[in-house]
């Protein structure tokens, strides 16, 4: 009897290393044509009395690719997912999917809302299948979906236990599965990474790459950049209810001016000597080297690689972040 | 429709399936059988014999203005007072009372004229029908003693006293006092059922938003089908309670019908017409719905589960006073007064009005019609009107938003 349990729990574990596309669900598998599904909100207004929250918000989301949807708070980031999850309609605009009005019952929508709750006092399976229910699926096909992602989530051994009775993190994961346990083409993740460890926040990596590789379109919501920056290929930067900055985001950093080196040298008191006020130290030890232009940077590269020991030198390229902050707004700027 | 279905589920066996729910209705209908069986066990155990052993009865003094009249007046308060064991005495009034604050009487009557007495009794109750028995006895006696002094032998006095006055009663409409009591019963159920099952979904629907469940619920059902789900079910839930207590006591009551044979109230509260369960049944759907739907609606607007009993009290205390009208009206055996003809066409009030009136009165049919068609159009409406608070009240956190701003957001919403 303990071995045959061990080897459950082998298998299980093997499934969850291995993606578990075996042991999808029915119909859970990826579909014909997903990844070429384009969503589309143009030009998106909504107003609550006389406050207009959004202002023409336009962005397309394309399927097996994730899509970063950033703004500060009170920018309109939530009101917009929720005219997108039909909770209350806009006020002008229009959402498409390949071009055509969407269509709410084929279209199922996943979502992780920034707040978490479930119901702390029931069974975990039962509500995890009541949610499943309530977006369409069939009682036997929800049980299945959600023993699939429990096992997924390696939260198997948790199936009939009260949801109070778990760790927040856990409480978490469980959550993912009402957002994924239907099968959703269009997945939003509301700060889907915080309050994890970063052994959770790993499984969750994983388990969204999959969703993405799957044909989905995963809509990210986050204030932590360095996940937008590896999962997202597109993004949006509201601002007072409109779009400050939307596009691909290596084309948004490339277009970015270039008039800014990062060296990486032995002789790094000699440069700051040579180049004065226009070079900064950084943390790491390189040095930020700023030029009168970007058309400098092959004359100043060609210098330095002449006249010093130089081990690494590139083009800076600005983080998401001093993106953000440059589109969203400086702290204390429009803050509503 | 699905998702109605899903949620009527999901709710209806939160409910079975809470241990308070279980233990309530366990233990109600236990108290209930002890109480019908209690009869039988007595007359198992409480007594080998099977005889009843003779009640002790209460003792009164009474002490006569002539000693010579002592016999007759002893003869005439014992006739009067079956349930209490009569003493004639010649003691002063010091003793008497005496005797009375010291338990050993409960109380004495002192008569002081052909036409006066004193009464003493230790804690004048609020039922204290004595002193009116006594008047009486003293009026015949007084009367008795001017048809002898008159010429009359005391037989033939008496004779004409005590004359039996036959009468018959020919009812053409509902017995008050026979439907009183299950009535009364029905009413209060009601009553209780309402109020704990109304405030228990606006409990629910405030401790989904208390923990965020609600962020998840609104993106996946529509609010008319959530509202609609929640509150049948507890519907649902009350009649099986009600079902479980009153079906039990039901069965107990036939089991041990022998039994209570000699008890009138309790046999007629088993005697209900079953069109009366019929019409308690619609009246209490539709006043649980018009309830409820206004009770899911206010547990919508706040964002704790300790405020939603602030936010409920005014639709409370509507629901207190249509109670306190109608059992006033009860009370004082005018069903049909003008104040429950009014309440019998009021959505808030009508499911208990009308109800009384139908049980304890003979009411047209138009009339029961007309207040039927009224509560039905009610429900739709603050049904439809309460979902729609509910799916603007779910969204609003932190301070519970005035009746105003629900409104004005409903509007623009």
């Amino acid at each position: 009897m303990a071995r045959l349990s061990e080897k459950a729990k082998i298998n299980a574990r093997k499934e969850s290393l291995s993606g578990g596309r075996d042991g999808r669900p029915k119909g859970h598998n990826r579909q014909k044509g997903e990844r070429s599904m384009v969503l589309e909100l143009r030009n998106i207004e909504k107003s609550f009395g006389e406050k207009k929250v959004l202002k023409g918000i336009s962005f397309q989301a394309e399927g097996g690719k994730a899509f970063g949807l950033l703004g500060r708070n009170g920018a309109g980031k939530t009101t917009t997912i929720r005219i997108l999850m039909n909770v209350f309609p806009a006020n002008g605009g229009e959402i498409t999917i390949d071009g055509a009005p969407i269509d709410y019952r084929t279209m199922p929508i996943g979502y992780l809302p920034e707040e978490r709750g479930l119901y702390p006092k029931k069974i975990i399976f039962e509500q995890l299948c009541y949610f499943a229910e309530l977006k369409g699926l069939e009682r036997k096909a929800a049980a299945e979906a959600v023993d699939f992602w429990l096992r997924r989530l390696g939260m198997a051994e948790y199936r009939n236990k009260r949801l109070d009775t778990l760790s927040k993190g856990n409480q978490q994961k469980i959550q993912l599965i009402t957002a994924l346990a239907h099968n959703p083409r269009i997945v939003i993740l509301d700060e889907p990474f915080s309050g994890l460890d970063p052994v959770n926040a790993m499984l969750l990596k994983e388990v969204v790459k999959e969703e993405i590789a799957r044909g989905k379109i995963v809509l990210f919501s986050s204030h932590q950049m360095s996940y937008i920056e590896e999962f997202c290929d597109h993004i949006a930067i509201l601002k007072d209810g409109r779009v400050a900055l939307t596009g691909d985001l290596r084309a948004i950093k490339r277009g970015y001016l270039r008039d800014r080196l990062v060296v990486r040298t032995t002789e790094s008191e000699a440069v700051q000597k040579a180049f004065g006020e226009n070079c900064t130290l950084l943390e790491n030890g390189d040095l930020l080297l700023r030029m009168a232009s970007d058309r400098d940077k092959a004359a100043v590269m060609k210098h330095l690689a002449e006249t010093y020991d130089i081990d690494e030198m590139k083009v800076f390229e600005p983080s998401l972040n001093d993106i953000f902050v440059e589109y969203a707004g400086k702290a204390g700027e429009n803050e509503k | 429709m699905k998702q109605f279905r899903i949620i009527l589920n999901f709710e209806l066996k939160h409910y079975i399936k809470n241990k308070a729910f279980v233990g309530i209705t366990l233990a109600l209908v236990c108290v209930i059988a002890l109480v019908i069986f209690f009869p039988r066990l007595k007359a198992t155990f409480g007594n080998e014999k099977g005889e009843d052993l003779p009640e002790e009865l209460p003792l009164m003094l009474v002490r006569a203005e002539k000693e010579e009249d002592g016999a007759l007046v002893r003869e005439l308060f014992a006739a009067a007072f079956p349930g209490y064991s009569i003493e004639l005495t010649g003691e002063e009034d010091t003793a008497i009372r005496e005797r009375i604050t010291s338990g050993q009487a409960e109380c004495a009557v002192v008569l002081t004229g052909p036409t006066s007495y004193r009464y003493y009794v230790n804690n004048l109750s609020m039922y204290d029908t004595n002193t009116a028995l006594a008047d009486e006895v003293l009026q015949n006696l007084y009367r008795l003693n001017a048809m002898v002094a008159e010429g009359l032998s005391p037989e033939e006095a008496e004779a004409i006293l005590s004359a039996p006055i036959e009468h018959e009663i020919t009812n053409l409409g509902k017995d008050q006092m026979q439907n009183f009591f299950y009535t009364y019963i029905m009413i209060f159920a009601l009553y209780m059922v309402i109020l704990l099952y109304g405030q228990m979904v606006a409990s629910n629907v405030a401790s989904e938003k208390n923990s965020r469940a609600m962020e998840l619920l609104i993106t996946s059902a529509r609010p008319v089908g959530m509202m609609f789900g929640k509150v049948i079910a507890s519907c649902l839930a009350g009649l099986v309670q009600l079902l479980a207590i009153f079906g039990s006591a039901f069965v107990f009551f036939n089991l041990n019908r022998s039994y209570w044979e000699g008890n009138a109230i309790i046999s007629s509260i088993f005697d209900v017409p079953l069109n009366l369960l019929g019409y308690m049944l619609l009246f209490f759907v539709l006043g649980f719905f018009i309830y409820a739907f206004l009770y899911g609606a206010i547990g919508s607007t706040v964002s704790k589960v300790e405020d939603v009993n602030v936010a409920v009290m005014p639709l409370t205390f509507l629901f207190i006073a249509a109670f306190l009208v109608v059992m006033v009206s009860m009370g004082s055996g005018s069903v049909d007064n003008t104040a429950m003809v009014v309440c019998s066409y009021i959505p808030f009030t009508s499911p208990m009005a009308m109800f009384t009136r139908i049980a304890m009165s003979t009411v047209p049919v138009y009339e029961i019609l007309l207040s039927v068609a009224v509560l039905i159009g009610s429900v739709v409406g603050i049904g439809v009107l309460s979902a729609k608070i509910y799916r603007v009240g779910v969204l609003l956190y932190g301070n519970a938003p005035s009746l105003g701003a629900i409104f004005k957001a409903i509007r623009k919403a």
